[in-house]
């Protein structure tokens, strides 16, 4: 699917804006993500025409940053912080927890297409409120296991309630099935 | 005392002092004292970047370890490589890159000439730490055609993903991922294009990138290895034939600072089966319509018996992939003995060469203000390894203008007339274009205007030396009206017989339409050559010779830089093609008396002197201008 021509345009404005066009590749695979909810190859390779780079190098910085999704997700997202800190306070346990209350492992989406979640991120900043996650760009700290099944309730609702996260993230209409990428097994 | 301005540095390693210049790396510096400092990520040709680790080193006053490969030298400089400390982090280090790694020694094609294997040896922990089950990942993923990658036995050494960017500047390989999960891959995992791949299994410090033509093929240590010059192109890069039992299994690079900047291309690399060997086969004369097998000395006196009933109506066609030697012998047998002036080397239409073609060497390109590549992919196509010359000289600031060969205005208009040194580069069917160009810079630019032309074949630019020509005698001599036809007048041109010799099927003589019907009338065409063509079936005596990779002689490369290559492969029962010439011309009545290659090559050296060039595999200069 060819980006929208506003998202071109805005690409093409990056491309201006500073001294190396590398310096434009994240602003604009989150122009293409708020656009179509995540990165296909075709758009990394749209980018890389608009920026006049290789697209090897606009995959390899947005499989780089786990912010960047490279296949279809679920609506919401939802990352768990496993650093060390977090992971003083509990965070193996309540990354556990959710992997069983989500019936999904690391990195997969629910049955019901709502909820996407990870632990492939990095301290988030917000130590103090260890363990943490965050959903949809939101903060949500201090987690326990009642805390968890309070906040997958309610991503589970049909409609997104008042998220005062970015409008993309919200918006990020459902997808059909990934698209196969290349393989890593682990064992 | 005051300090006293140098741009030399002098420091200590290891409590020797040494002295180098200023911007020295410690890993250089070191091993100009022949202190050995293991490394992975390092490589000469590439800007540091210190991945790996290997490398690390004490440096006095300094905290921690440092990396030997990215650590410049600096005055007083106390630099420490086998300390216990030094020792335990090599260890480490060691350990760390062999967590996932699948050591599958036994069935990879870098054992044996591998730097993880052999520094893990020589460095490292006798066993793993690491009691957990190791991590997998892709084997075998086809990255081309040409190469596969496998992605457990990579240690992430950034060197391929390097050569992509700094020296053949695709981009086309690049880190995917990261962390642990970090692969080697190309964009959307699409086929690799380069055509400089090769390379990348040369510089990759494991097997993960691997050549598929040498696959399971050899073990390094049952390799003989030959040193010798590729077949495929004039740009005469340095090769090393690696052989197994008598067959080629690869053709690696070897060095050669000012041609081939230690790098092949892969259409050279990878035309080694055109050089293997089918079976053994004898000479055969065709009698009553059908070719019969027959010894040398009926084949040599059947030759030199049906050229003397030629007369002087014989032409002959060298190979521009022949060595000099073969060419001297050859242009002698046809003007001294046959007494005919048709010689040819080339296969259409080129201007006349001299001398000035040669004015800009290979390496001087990187020392050019402006280059002008007239004929832009096509004179790369003509010679790949010139692209990385090119490419190089662009990171260092030479402007690279590449422009049609009809564009030749818009370099005109685009080079200031401040320029210092500029170069045209052209193929030699573009060469009229390149000289008209350089006349109209030459007004224009106060700088001087060089070119360097492109020739045919490993060594088109020796037949031209030479004198396969047919208006041109050795060393660019005039003929005073003693010139023959060339090879596109022959039909029609009255000539009786036709002697061609070729040891490579990637430089033949491969008829034309018209020159297919006229071989199929001509009374004798004698074929002298390695491999079956379809030249066959018109020939009246086929002369079995050797392969470019199956002989010793000299071949000279587009910038005139005599080369010797060498016998990689055995082929006894094949007589020698300067031998076989030379029993022809004796037995039409000349009185040779060679022994060997090199005594051919003194008396080209006496009939040619700049040819004594070939003492230093030098450039032979013809003036000094050249
Ligand atoms: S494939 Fe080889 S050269 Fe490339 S990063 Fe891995 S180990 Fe290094
Ligand atoms: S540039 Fe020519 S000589 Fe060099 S490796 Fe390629 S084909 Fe061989
Ligand atoms: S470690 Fe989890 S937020 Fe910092
Ligand atoms: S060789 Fe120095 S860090 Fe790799």
């Amino acid at each position: 699917m060819p980006l929208a021509k506003s998202t071109a345009d805005h690409i093409k404005d990056l491309a201006q804006r500073y001294p190396s066009k590398q310096s434009a590749i994240i602003p604009a695979l989150w122009a293409v993500q708020h656009e179509q909810g995540y990165v296909t190859p075709e758009a990394m390779a749209e980018i890389a025409e608009h920026l006049g780079l290789p697209a090897s190098l606009i995959e390899a910085t947005a499989s780089f940053y786990s912010m960047f999704l490279t296949k279809p997700e679920g609506r919401h997202e939802v990352v768990i912080c496993v650093n060390a800190p977090c992971m003083l306070r509990g965070a193996d346990e309540m990354t556990a927890y959710l992997g069983r209350a989500l019936g999904v492992r690391d990195g997969g989406t629910t049955a019901d297409g709502a909820i996407t979640w990870h632990s492939t991120i990095e301290c988030l900043g917000a130590c103090g409120g260890a363990p943490m996650m965050q959903v949809d760009h939101q903060f949500e700290e201090n987690l326990t296991e009642e805390r968890i099944d309070a906040i997958i309730e309610r991503l589970r609702q049909p409609v997104a309630v008042a998220a005062p996260a970015p409008a993309a993230a919200s918006e990020r209409p459902k997808r059909k099935a990934p698209a196969p990428r290349r393989t890593r097994s682990e064992s | 005392m005051a300090a006293v301005q140098t741009d030399q540095v002098t420091l200590t390693i290891n409590g020797q002092s040494v002295t180098v210049p200023k911007g020295t790396l410690i890993l250089d510096a070191a091993k100009k004292i022949g202190i050995d400092i293991p490394i992975f990520c390092s490589h000469p040709k590439m800007a540091p970047v210190a991945v790996c680790r290997m490398c690390l080193v004490e440096v006095e006053k300094l905290p921690k370890l440092q990396p030997a490969c990215a650590v410049y030298v600096a005055d007083g400089m106390v630099v420490k490589t086998t300390t216990e400390q030094v020792g335990k982090y090599q260890k480490d280090v060691l350990g760390f890159l062999l967590i996932n790694h699948p050591l599958d020694c036994p069935i990879c094609d870098k054992g044996g000439e591998c730097p993880l294997q052999d520094q893990t040896y020589q460095y490292g922990p006798g066993a793993s730490r690491f009691d957990f089950p190791k991590a997998h990942f892709d084997k075998s993923v086809p990255l081309s055609d040409k190469i596969l990658l496998d992605r457990e036995r990579c240690i992430l050494c950034w060197r391929c993903t390097r050569f992509s960017e700094e020296i053949s500047g695709e981009r086309e390989l690049a880190l995917i991922q990261r962390g642990t999960n970090t692969i080697i891959g190309t964009f959307n995992d699409e086929p690799a294009q380069s055509n400089y791949q090769g390379n990348w299994t040369e510089i990759c410090p494991v097997g993960a990138l691997t050549s598929r033509q040498y696959r399971f093929i050899s073990r390094p240590w049952d390799l003989d290895r030959t040193a010798s010059i590729c077949p495929a192109c004039s740009m005469g890069c340095n090769i090393q034939i690696d052989a197994r039992s008598n067959r080629i299994g690869r053709f690696q690079s070897r060095e050669n600072v000012a041609v081939d900047d230690s790098w092949l291309c892969d259409r050279g690399r990878f035309s080694f089966p055109n050089f293997q060997r089918q079976g053994q086969e004898r000479p055969r004369v065709r009698r009553n319509g059908s070719l019969e097998e027959v010894s040398y000395e009926e084949a040599i006196a059947f030759t030199a018996d049906a050229l003397k009933h030629a007369g002087g109506q014989v032409a002959g066609w060298a190979s521009p992939a022949d060595t000099n030697e073969e060419l001297f012998l050859f242009s002698r047998l046809f003007r001294e003995v046959l007494k005919s002036a048709h010689l040819d080397h080339r296969s259409g239409v080129v201007a006349d060469a001299e001398p000035d073609d040669i004015a800009l060497p290979i390496a001087d390109i990187e020392r050019c203000d402006q280059v002008v590549v007239l004929g832009g992919q096509g004179v790369i196509d003509a010679a790949p390894v010139l692209h990385l010359r090119l490419f190089k000289s662009e990171r260092k600031g030479v402007k690279i203008l590449k422009v049609g060969v009809t564009e030749g205005k818009r370099a005109l208009d685009a080079i200031p007339a401040e320029a210092q040194a500029i170069g045209i580069l052209a193929t030699e069917a573009d060469k009229q274009a390149a000289v008209d160009l350089q006349a109209k810079l030459a007004k224009k630019v106060k700088g001087s205007v060089r070119r360097l032309i492109v020739t045919t074949g490993p060594n088109g630019r020796g037949a031209k030396d030479l004198g396969i020509l047919p208006h041109q005698g050795p060393g660019y001599a005039s003929l005073n009206g003693r010139a023959g036809r060339g090879r596109l007048q022959w039909p029609g041109a009255g000539v009786k017989g036709l002697y061609v010799h070729e040891s490579s099927p990637l430089h033949g003589f491969v008829p034309s339409d018209a020159e297919s019907m006229w071989l199929s009338t001509l009374p004798l065409v004698v074929f002298h050559r390695f491999k079956a063509s379809p030249l066959d079936e018109v020939a009246h005596v086929i002369l079995p010779g050797h392969a470019f990779t199956e002989k010793y002689g000299t071949v000279t490369n587009m910038e005139g830089r005599v080369q010797r290559i060498r016998r990689g492969i055995d082929a006894e029962w094949v007589r020698e093609d300067w031998r076989v010439l030379q029993q022809v011309a004796n037995a039409l009545g000349a009185s040779w008396a060679y022994e060997s290659v090199e005594e051919i090559t003194g008396d080209l050296v006496r009939e040619l002197p700049p040819y004594a060039a070939v003492n230093q595999e030098a450039r032979v200069l013809w003036s000094e201008s050249t």
